[in-house]
């Protein structure tokens, strides 16, 4: 597994802003403010124009609402939620699945992934073990699961942490690894002890990829609240769509669902900042769309 | 007795995927006096490197002895630094904080070791960019920092494997110049590798010549030019003599292991 993963969060890199054609400089006003605001005012336009499409063909009875709601509908079931009350819990519980699971992930798969790329014989008795536990769909195990501890908190965080920890594990493992064979023998050179060259040398080189099992791990362990609670539970978002899809309310579903995609990109994009922070003594990289710039 | 001696250095690789030992070192002995600058030259692959590395400590040899001062010596040591090929500055670490590494290596505090390299970072003219990261620097101020990363342990043997390879003629030359008046403020013994003869003999006291493939060294070549140095040195009719003495006995050497080399590939193509 590759740094450059798969990876939802990562579409596209925003446009570097000082680069600039230079033909703009003598522009017209609205010329130089469409180039420069390019990307939000296309990824709004799509956006909005899918949205009266719907509108419309609900409307005009194209498709039909029992089925595929519309935008105002569920507007109106978000605004029946807020004002009753009853969605803070949902968000609340599978904020909580999703931090306790994530973070013990997180912390665990950090220190597994260290010990087995650093120490040559725990990595000779682990790997075995990442590879099948990673290889396994663990949705099978979520049965087994339920029976060890039943339908409340403890099932979900387990499920949310065994989806995670292998991302985390299996990055930080191959992060450890990539330490360069002359940085390390500029370590040695100098004399530095086996603590001194994990922390100078193999940490420092294996932080991108363990910032990235870190992101790749939020993606999947906010996908395992969701499949936890669609499968069994009595709050968070994903029991509520399953109730209301159930209950054929499909603008609450559909409400549901907006709601989980906007907290995928929040977790996104905070775990990119982190990246980020990291990351000043690379050069940066500008990767995006080459065609059209 | 010199600062450095190696006695009958060997060193032989056993190569697992064709079952071939390779001798890579016949035997080197040289002796490095205080305070002398000696060069290394020799035909790429005749373990120069390997050699330097032993000194360093960084592989074991599979024969022979190293004294440096008259005790043996085995593993890296404070007294010795390397000069590495490529800068191999951490990515992850300021210009400060990579020249400061050596002294962090011996125990110093990271922030006590960053205020003591502040002169080394001076001596090689790389000062006012303390807190720049490696991948802001030329190729030439990353082997700067290379150098003073070295110099900041305050070694007595000073190693350095072919620093300026990378680096562009004109750099290059300057970079020469610049070790010189570094070399002459420090007050450093260097044992020096390059395949660059013009380089090894302005630098040198002695350029030791090393035969192709098994290493060993072959002559030992005094370098009778007065110092300081400049490099207009390098038009001087008695430097291009020394120049084409050294480079003489290296094409005799290529050409030699060329033709082994193809001796045995026919011996293995049989």
């Amino acid at each position: 597994m590759s740094t450059a993963s798969a990876d939802p969060f990562e579409l596209s890199a925003p446009p570097d802003k000082e680069v600039l054609d230079v033909s703009l400089a003598h522009a017209s006003g609205w010329r130089f403010w469409l180039a420069r605001n390019e990307r939000l005012v296309f990824g709004m336009s799509g956006f909005i124009g899918v949205l009266l499409a719907w509108e419309f063909a609900t409307r005009a009875g194209l498709i039909r609402a029992v089925f595929f709601s519309s935008p105002t509908a569920i507007v109106g079931a978000a605004w029946t939620l807020v004002s009753r009350g009853t969605i803070w819990e949902d968000i609340g519980v599978s904020m909580e699945e999703f931090v306790l699971g994530f973070v013990s992930a997180s912390v665990l798969g950090i220190l597994v992934g260290i010990a087995a790329g650093w120490n040559r014989q725990v990595n000779a008795l682990a790997s075995p073990w990442i590879a099948a536990w990673y290889a396994t769909p663990h949705i099978a195990l979520i049965p087994l699961i339920v029976l060890w501890f039943g339908i409340g908190l403890g099932y979900k965080v387990f499920y949310v942490f065994l989806v995670a920890f292998f991302s985390v594990t299996i990055n930080t493992l191959v992060g450890v690894q990539s330490a360069e064979e002359s940085y390390l023998e500029v370590a040695r050179s100098f004399g530095a002890g086996q603590r001194t060259v994990l922390r100078t040398v193999v940490l420092p080189a294996a932080l991108p990829y363990i910032l990235t099992g870190l992101r790749l791990g939020a993606g999947r362990a906010w996908v395992g609240v969701v499949v936890s609670e669609l499968v069994g539970a009595n709050h968070g978002i994903g029991f509520m769509i399953n109730l209301a899809g159930q209950m054929l309310n499909m603008a609450q579903a559909m409400f549901g669902i907006v709601l989980l995609g906007i907290f995928g990109i929040v977790i996104g994009e905070l775990m990119r900042r982190v990246e980020r922070r990291f990351d000043i003594w690379r050069p940066q990289s500008h990767s995006g769309p080459l065609r059209g710039r | 007795m010199g600062k450095l001696e190696a006695v009958d250095i060997g060193m032989e690789y056993y190569q697992p995927r064709i079952r071939h030992r390779l001798l890579a070192l016949e035997s080197v002995s040289l002796t490095v006096n205080e305070g002398e600058f000696v060069s290394m030259v020799g035909p790429s692959g005749c373990g120069k490197t390997t050699f330097l590395k032993i000194v360093d400590g960084l592989i074991h040899p599979t024969r022979g002895n190293l004294l440096l001062d008259g005790t043996r010596i085995d593993r890296p040591g404070r007294e010795r630094a390397l000069v590495f090929q490529d800068a191999s500055l951490f990515p992850w670490y300021t210009v400060i904080r990579n020249v400061a590494y050596g002294l962090e290596c011996q125990g110093v505090r990271a922030s006590d070791a960053q205020k003591q390299v502040q002169p080394f970072i001076d001596m090689v003219g790389l000062a006012g960019f303390e807190l720049h990261y490696p991948y802001e620097l030329s190729g030439g101020m990353q082997q700067r920092a290379n150098l003073a990363r070295a110099l900041a342990v305050n070694p007595e043997l000073l190693l350095m494997d072919e620093p300026f390879a990378s680096l562009d003629a004109q750099t290059r030359e300057l970079m020469q110049a610049e070790l010189l008046d570094v070399w002459r403020q420090a007050r450093k013994t260097v044992l020096f590798i390059t395949h660059h003869i013009s380089e090894a003999v302005y630098l040198s006291d002695r350029v030791l010549v090393m035969g192709a493939r098994p290493g060993r060294v072959i002559a030992d070549v005094a370098i009778d030019l007065p110092r300081p140095r400049d490099l207009t040195l390098k038009r001087n009719p008695h430097f291009l003599e020394l120049e084409d003495h050294i480079w003489g006995m290296i094409v005799s050497q290529v050409k030699r292991t060329m033709l082994s080399d193809r001796l045995v590939a026919a011996n293995g193509a049989r």
